[in-house]
């Protein structure tokens, strides 16, 4: 039987060590292959329906300049977390932001914690491909910091002589306020007053107007306003905590409505599983209206609405501002007068009646502002409050809920283990007092504590209209922060720009590496025709590992794999240099060979190693850019160790010295004569 | 056999001059830096069609107070604003003045794009100068170190810490050479230098190690068996290893010449500066670093 190649590789004869790591070689270039051009692979299995496996397409990570899109860099200001908190509060920080992120749907996007040197926490998000990143940032920044806070009773008292400065100053504001108020009445020019007189720097130049005030941002303001006529000046001042207010009234409107509906669909309207004709619904809801009353509506909504969602609260819709319901539902429902049914309306869902059960109007208002001092202008503000250790970070859910008694809309909040040890504990040591619920520094809800709260769950009631109620808790649920962020720095690059680049550079990488191949073909024939083998082999192990780990690609990170390709050729160039030195001193081709090697190892080796010690130092210190840069360098220079020394070798011993004699201008050397 | 080291003179006088050069054009003219160091934005944007004059956009831009405001055309479409660090609102704002500048043309088409934006906070730019000196002060500390230790067999007839002495002073010229050259491009061209050119200044001081690395090696192995002096012993080595260190940087140098004619003007100055930098690396380890050795060696022998 001849000797096989087969058997040659079972034997451990030098020969045959060669071809195992021959084979070797092959094996990961083949694989290395399949990750490189998977596509590519499995699109000739589909072509040709060969019967081989297919092999999992992964794609290369490429950076943000290549694919267009956004860096943003925030700073997370930790100032208010415990030292041994901080970590964990910005890496929660980083999830509410991956989630909100995600909610507008950006394809992988790439949120990362940085720490400084200094100790500070940087955020980074990547956005790849987003079109709008001012809606982006917004949408980030929007997030909520959501505070739980305690009734601060370190406050110190006024001292006597501040306490009389107090009530001097306040003294002479109400007189101030009162020859103004005779002067308005005295059919004043309400606006040159104003400029004249209010101390409310943001209004007083446009005749005091404050456009539209509801009775959510002032109680007191509204319910005057509501007494008032449209164009009137209200008759004394209203007296809040910002000092004595002199109104008049601009216009009024209606803000929000609370309604009750009765909802008869018919077969075809959306949404509808009835099998009634419109006709017959018609007809039923005209026999409704006929006995329907404020007292009986909501027991016939019981018997008769196909709304399933409200049927069981009488038809409660609960608060409405504008552009929520359907459009003709809405303009009767505004326009009809309180405690009231509507006629028969029609909209897409089917027909409706309307329990109109209130409404929230607002007034257009302008004022004169006499300012007052308060406590918190010598002590300064929001000292009331202090805050606890419960955040939003502690939160693990928040649902809207009806309360039972008038059917608002509230947000129930439920805490995570830790936070309801929290809430319990605070409202211990509350029992009787408030605890305020601060949402993005503002309070939007200060319940008096009755009783320690134990299984952590808090409710937020406020006059919130429902909308509202779902959006704060849709906000909340997407995530509180449990630190605030600003944002320093921001990159975009559009996505033409970035596929522009890429394309330019491959062309000129190939053109480069194209004139590399020629070069060493044309200077050291044969051996060159091997290093362009070992070259390519190098060349698909890059990309493979690339993929693999992955590496993010940036344009400076192919830079820095072209520049690896460089290194690649030095070493091969360098022990074709001392193989041929080898030779001209009459060595034997095979001794030529191994001390070409060993001899260029040295340099190859020292002269690396110095690059290496470049990318270590510029992958610890350096930013994202030349990270990427440094990586693929880093990566290259190790595999183009392997690849001279192990591929070009092994590839160089597979033939046979005899073959050389013959072809010895294969390598550009003539034997000495 | 090239004779090398007995020109030493001149090589050195042409090094010395291009050091000065690159000195007097530093100390003149300064780097200029671009917005990664300093802080500040930049907008860049592409028209599709007639693009409206510098002096138009300066006008209508006026109300929206952008401190420092720059506009500087680029090639045949594009524009790049530079203003102060900014908010979003401000970007934005900025964009929807440009946006009434050039209307939508008939085809609904949007008339510009914005290619890229970049906004950079003042603490951030000074952050990434220091990190910058940081790093270099770290390559530099790391490299001399290595090369001590690698060379630490040698001790005759020089001392194996003046190898290290050697290429870092060849390092020191191939990067001034590069920075006087940038300084030239700053000045008259406008060419900012960012994050990538650091990154390409780093990699040319690893080349130039690199390079100088594989001629002492040569000369590491060929001490102990020369018969030669010491003047001698440093010319053969480095004429042995003067083929491969042309052929390397010819290869690489190809490859960076076609990246910085064709490749995308992201990484055109990036290409530029290594490309100066791995000419003048391989320059130095040939003309510079082994001519010292034995400018050294000359000057210890007198004195003794």
């Amino acid at each position: 039987m001849p000797e096989s190649r087969f058997s040659k590789l079972l034997r451990v004869t030098s020969k045959g060590r060669v071809w195992r790591s021959f084979v070797f070689i092959l094996i990961i270039i083949i694989a290395g292959s399949l990750v490189v051009f998977g596509n590519y692979y499995n699109q000739a299995i589909d072509a040709y329906k060969i019967p081989l496996p297919k092999v999992k397409e992964i794609p290369f990570r490429l950076g943000l300049d290549l694919l267009g899109g956004s860096q943003l860099t925030y700073d997370a200001d930790v100032s208010g977390v415990p030292a041994g908190e901080q970590g964990n509060a910005v890496e929660g920080a980083r999830d509410v932001i991956e989630k909100r992120v995600n909610v507008f749907g950006v394809s992988e996007p790439h949120v990362e914690v940085n720490r400084t040197a200094d100790n500070k926490y940087r955020i980074l998000v990547e956005l790849a491909g987003i079109k709008d990143i001012g809606e982006a940032i917004k949408k980030i920044g929007e997030t909520p910091l959501l505070e739980f806070k305690e009734q601060n009773t370190a406050r110190r008292a006024l001292t006597t002589e501040e306490e009389n400065s107090l009530k001097v100053f306040n003294e002479s504001a109400k007189k101030k306020a009162d020859e103004v108020l005779q002067k308005v009445k005295s059919n004043g020019d309400f606006s040159a007053l104003a400029k004249e007189y209010s101390d409310d720097t943001t209004s007083k130049d446009n005749g005091g107007n404050v456009e539209w005030v509801s009775k959510r941002d002032s109680e007191e303001i509204a319910s005057v306003a509501s007494k008032i006529a449209i164009g009137q000046v209200g008759s004394t001042y209203i007296q809040t905590d910002r000092g004595f207010e002199i109104i008049k009234v601009n216009d009024q409107r209606i803000k929000e409505v609370k309604a009750s509906h009765l909802l008869l669909c018919y077969k075809g309207s959306e949404g509808c599983s009835s099998e009634m004709s419109k006709e017959d619904a018609y007809k039923k809801i005209k026999e409704i209206k006929e006995q329907a009353t404020p007292k009986n509506f909501a027991d016939l909504v019981k018997q008769h609405s196909t709304d399933a969602s409200n049927k069981e609260r009488g038809g409660d819709l609960g608060w409405f501002g504008k552009d929520i319901m359907a459009k003709p539902f809405e303009e009767v429902a505004f326009g009809q007068k309180i405690d009231t049914i509507s006629f028969v309306v029609e909209t897409k869902f089917g027909y409706h009646l309307i329990h109109k059960t209130d409404e929230n109007p607002e007034y257009n208002i302008s004022h004169i502002l006499i300012a007052t001092q308060s406590i918190d202008d010598i002590l300064g503000p929001e000292s009331d409050w202090k805050n606890t250790e419960l955040t939003g970070k502690n939160l693990k859910r928040a649902t809207v809920q009806f309360n039972p008694q008038d059917n608002s809309p509230e947000v129930s909040l439920e805490f995570d283990e830790a936070g309801s040890k929290m809430f319990e504990e605070i409202t211990e040591r509350n029992v009787g007092k408030p605890v305020a619920i601060f949402l993005d520094n503002y309070p939007i809800s200060t319940p008096n504590v009755n009783e320690k709260i134990t299984g952590g769950q808090a409710v937020i009631s406020g006059s919130f209209t429902v909308t509202e109620a779902r959006d704060l808790a849709k906000r909340l649920n997407a995530g509180a922060l449990p630190v605030p962020i600003t944002l320093v720095n921001q990159q975009t690059v559009g996505a033409s720009l970035g596929q522009q680049s890429v394309r330019d550079s491959l062309y000129a990488g190939m053109i480069g590496l194209i004139l590399v191949a020629i070069f060493m073909l044309i200077y050291y024939r044969f051996l060159g025709f091997l290093s362009i083998i070992a070259l390519a082999a190098y060349g698909i192990l890059s990309l493979a590992i690339f993929k693999l780990w992955p590496v993010t690609l940036t344009l400076s990170g192919i830079a820095g794999f072209i520049l690896s390709i460089g290194m690649a050729v030095d070493a091969n160039i360098l022990i074709f240099e001392r193989l041929k030195e080898e030779l001209r001193a009459g060595k034997s081709l095979s001794t030529a060979i191994s001390e070409g090697f060993s001899r260029a190892w040295p340099s190859i080796r020292d002269s690396n190693f110095t690059t290496l010690l470049t990318t270590f130092v510029l992958i610890e210190f350096s930013t994202s850019v030349i990270k990427g840069f440094a990586v693929t360098l880093m990566l290259g220079v190790l595999l183009s160790m392997f690849s001279a020394i192990t591929i070009t070798r092994t590839l160089l011993r597979l033939f046979s010295e005899q073959w050389f004699e013959k072809h010895r201008w294969l390598i550009g050397y003539k034997k000495n004569q | 056999m090239y004779n090398i080291i007995s020109k030493s003179k001149i090589w050195l006088s042409i090094s010395g001059l291009l050091i000065a050069t690159s000195i007097v054009a530093l100390s003149m003219w300064g780097l200029r830096l671009g917005i990664d160091f300093t802080g500040g934005s930049l907008l860049e944007i592409q028209y599709n069609t007639d693009r409206p004059s510098v002096t138009i956009i300066e006008e209508a831009l006026q109300s929206n107070n952008l401190k420092s405001l720059t506009v500087q055309p680029v090639n045949e479409k594009g524009m790049i604003l530079r203003f102060q660090d900014t908010s979003e609102e401000t970007h934005q704002a900025v964009l929807t003045k440009l946006r009434e500048l050039s209307p939508i043309s008939e085809n609904n088409q949007v008339n510009f794009e914005e290619l890229r934006f970049e906004s950079v906070g003042p603490s951030i730019g000074q952050e990434l100068q220091q990190k910058a000196i940081y790093a270099t002060l770290l390559v530099l500390l790391s490299i001399s170190l290595y090369i001590a230790w690698a060379f630490r067999k040698v001790s005759r007839p020089v001392t194996s810490w003046k190898y290290g002495m050697a290429t870092i002073i060849s390092l020191f010229h191939d990067v001034i050479i590069v920075l006087g050259f940038f300084a030239y491009l700053g000045h008259f061209h406008g060419v900012e230098i960012n994050t990538s050119f650091i990154a390409a200044v780093l990699t040319v001081l690893g080349f130039s190690v690199h390079d100088t690395i594989v001629v002492f090696d040569r000369l590491r192995e060929n001490l102990p068996r020369s018969n030669d002096d010491f003047a001698g012993t440093v010319n053969t080595s480095v004429n042995q290893t003067l083929r491969r260190s042309i052929n390397t940087s010819v290869t690489v140098l190809l490859v960076l010449l076609s990246t910085t004619v064709l490749g995308g003007s992201s990484i055109h100055y990036f290409s530029l500066a290594l490309l100066i930098g791995i000419f003048f690396g391989t320059y130095s380890s040939i003309f510079l670093a082994s001519p010292l050795l034995v400018i050294w060696q000359q000057m210890k022998q007198r004195q003794s």
